[in-house]
């Protein structure tokens, strides 16, 4: 006999009584009357650690029974995936197997499941809709951040050219144009967009110091052009921000204020990785088309003089979306010797 | 920000405070949680939801609720939260849908994005009603369940209607810049917003108290809107008092990270993430400070102006004990890397509870079942507003 509360659910009076079973019934006596259920008309709650038995009973009726009174006997079959939850949670060695599952889960979770599901995404997405990214894009930035190019016309159909004829070698390329803008607000940069526009600023044209460098550039915003970074890119940070959000506003509940910095964190490492990829992918096509990878370096360190803070390398390298300069060299350089190994083979 | 991020996610019910008489007895919440037992559960809970994806995550939802609410204590009797776990599945699955096409819709077309938006402003009203009906439907005291009436039409006219109304404001400001008077324009909207926010937000707090029923009573709310006003004054005061010392911080902290960047140029579309992490941790504080203070009035005045039956609640939460509690558990939690969730809860519940009490002439027993049809109600709007952060002010 274990004692218990029983409400009838018709007023807020609490009755103690004495609650037994007794072959199939559930039974409970009170000071004025004792009651009988049948057991199977009964509705226990599920075990949670210091949270009384609540038996549902037929007509809105309940008994309370104080945490861990109730006899396990008494209602074998019920909540069997809760009663191995309950079982889990009252042991300290599955809350700490639990610290180390949630840390590996998420980080495989963002390090592979997240972006492999983006980019099987990504692929079955229509064209059109890069095209309309990019073309949001560049509304958002003509007139503001990008102004009309103040090149001359000469030097624009001379680079143009270049530019066709190197990408149309190239296999297996989306549709590429290049824009050039003059820009204060970016200086010397080159950027690649959904709808296949490869933007060169003004400041960058005129740093570059040959027309070699000016491919190598090319070669590596092409890279992103024919591996759809841009997309991935997006659908990826989106995913994050949908799980982060899921997982904030349930499981941790620290609100919208710090939710912004892992984030920010998880774009640049995805950046970072696609930014490597198209440098890979630089360096094959620029040997493919029977130029030195050096030009690579010739352009990086054109670019480090224009903008003495791409080559500082502060070590926060999770922080950096760009590989660090020293290590884009060595690369470039590696890949160089390569190339000049494979010539003088001929 | 919503109950459920900053405060303990127990919902607790209207129980009023009353101007206290003699005689009368009365009846203080008791929390009764430990961080110990919490902390496995949570954990547990956290890492079954996290390798199922997610689909656990409604189970581990009503495991750990049903913790907090039932040691949740009144009048030595818990208080139950009853929720099912696949509606709430159901709610979040859905809840994850809209919002994937939401974030995901903003990249390819901004006019799609602002459309879904405004779509989902005008379902706002419907569901806030929606999430407060399930939260009453599933909370239960006594084997009594809360009741929250149904009315749509008053949750349009103070969650969408009066937010038109704040719009007056600007419009006026607009014409009265462009005919010359930009200066008594921006008079104009402070005026207009301070002649409307408050008022808007007693109202909010009126529609919600009398809307809830419990046992048999409906709920009473005594409010005086002049309260409102008198409260957000003070608000504009702590407001200033918190951004002056941080704008001598922004100051500092601006010049120092700065100056250990060396004399680049300084890029406004991509600064350094020393000083992004400087400027955050710099107006956290005062962001958590301003916010602490509106929560704890607003808490105060909707318990202590409710009433139900011949009995009214007490609400006593101080401020710069919850700002300390809200500090305590935000460093906490910053510093354990998450693992102090369970712990922060536990503390603020217990912090609520102490401070909230039921006063009035009685032993809570004659509260009877309610008349009303006790039918189920979906998850989906309490889903979605936990998602969004639609501050209700429960």
């Amino acid at each position: 006999m274990i004692p218990g509360v029983f409400f009838d659910g018709r007023s807020s009076h609490a009755i103690h009584v004495d609650v037994w079973r007794d072959g199939d019934s559930l039974k409970w006596r009170g000071p004025s009357r004792e009651y009988a259920v049948s057991l199977v008309v009964v509705e226990p709650s599920a075990r949670v650690i210091g949270v009384p038995f609540v038996l549902h009973l037929p007509d809105g009726a309940h008994i309370q029974v104080d945490h861990d009174l109730l006899p396990a006997d008494w209602f074998a079959d019920s909540h069997r995936l809760e009663r191995v939850v309950d079982w889990l949670e009252r042991r300290w060695p599955a809350a700490l197997i639990g610290i180390f599952v949630v840390v590996t889960t998420l980080g495989a979770l963002f390090e592979f499941g997240l972006p492999w599901g983006a980019d099987r995404l990504a692929m079955n997405m229509p064209h059109a809709l890069e095209v309309s990214m990019g073309r949001q894009s560049l509304a958002v930035l003509e007139g503001r951040a990008l102004l009309p190019t103040r090149l001359s016309l000469d030097r624009r159909q001379h680079l143009q050219a270049i530019f066709q004829h190197f990408a149309d070698r190239l296999t297996g390329m989306p549709p590429v144009q290049i824009r050039f803008y003059a820009s204060p607000l970016l200086g010397a940069n080159a950027f690649a967009l959904p709808d296949g526009s490869v933007v060169f600023t003004d400041a960058l044209v005129r740093a570059l110091p040959d027309d070699q460098a000016f491919i190598a550039v090319t070669a590596h915003e092409l890279g992103h052009q024919a591996h759809h970074h841009m997309l991935r890119l997006v659908l990826r940070s989106s995913g994050v921000v949908i799980v982060g959000s899921m997982l904030m506003g349930d499981v941790a509940s620290i609100g919208g204020l710090a939710s912004g910095i892992p984030i920010f964190l998880l774009d640049s490492h995805y950046l970072r990785a696609f930014e490597e990829d198209a440098d890979s992918f630089a360096f094959n096509a620029l040997a493919s088309q029977g130029i030195d990878p050096a030009a690579f370096v010739r352009a990086i360190q054109a670019l480090e003089r224009v903008r003495p803070e791409v080559g500082r390398g502060d070590g926060l390298r999770y922080l950096s979306s760009h590989p660090l300069t020293a290590e884009r060299i060595a690369r470039a350089n590696a890949a160089s010797r390569a190339f000049q190994l494979a010539h003088a083979g001929h | 920000m919503h109950d459920e991020t900053m405060a303990s996610g127990v919902f607790f019910p209207e129980v009023d405070a009353a101007p206290v008489r003699a005689a009368e007895t009365s009846h203080r919440f008791d929390f009764r949680g430990n961080a110990k037992d919490y902390f496995r559960i949570w954990i547990v809970n956290v890492a079954l939801s996290v390798v199922t994806l997610g689909i656990y995550s409604a189970w581990a939802s009503v495991r750990t609720r049903r913790y907090m609410y039932a040691n949740t204590v009144l009048a030595d009797s818990p208080f139950e939260y009853l929720a099912k776990p696949l509606p709430i599945l159901r709610g979040r699955l859905l809840t994850g849908v809209l919002f994937a096409l939401y974030v995901i819709a903003g990249h390819f077309s901004k006019p799609l994005q602002v459309g879904a938006g405004l779509a989902l402003a005008a379902f706002m009203p419907w569901m806030i009603v929606k999430g407060l009906m399930f939260r009453a439907r599933y909370t239960a005291w006594r084997g009594l369940r809360f009741y929250f009436v149904s009315d749509y039409s008053g949750a349009y006219q103070w969650y969408f209607i009066a937010y038109i109304l704040m719009g007056i404001p600007f419009l006026l400001m607009i014409f009265l810049t462009v005919s010359g008077h930009p200066l008594v324009g921006l008079l104009g909207i402070f005026a207009g917003i301070g002649g409307i926010y408050p008022w808007i937000k007693g109202n909010q707090q009126a529609w919600m108290v009398e809307h809830h029923h419990f046992g048999g009573k409906s709920f009473r709310f005594a409010s005086k809107i002049s309260v409102y006003f008198h409260m957000y004054w003070r608000v504009i005061a702590v407001g200033l008092a918190w951004l002056v010392p941080t704008m001598i911080l922004v100051g500092l902290v601006s010049k120092f990270t700065l100056a250990a960047q060396g004399h680049q140029p300084f890029n406004p579309k991509a600064p350094p993430i020393s000083f992004i992490l400087a400027i955050y941790a710099v107006m956290a504080p005062m962001y958590l400070g301003v916010w602490t203070y509106v929560h704890v009035r607003m808490t105060n005045l909707l318990y202590n102006q409710a009433h139900l039956g011949q009995y009214s609640f007490r609400s006593s939460l101080k401020y710069w004990s919850m700002l300390n509690l809200y500090l305590g558990n935000a460093l906490g939690i910053l510093c354990s890397i998450g693992l102090a969730i369970p712990w922060a809860h536990i503390r603020l519940a217990r912090y609520r509870a102490e401070h909230l009490e039921i006063n009035g002439d009685g032993e809570l027993n004659d509260f009877v079942r309610d008349a009303f049809a006790h039918a189920e109600v979906g998850a989906a709007g309490t889903e979605m507003d936990s998602l969004l952060g639609i501050d209700i002010g429960l």
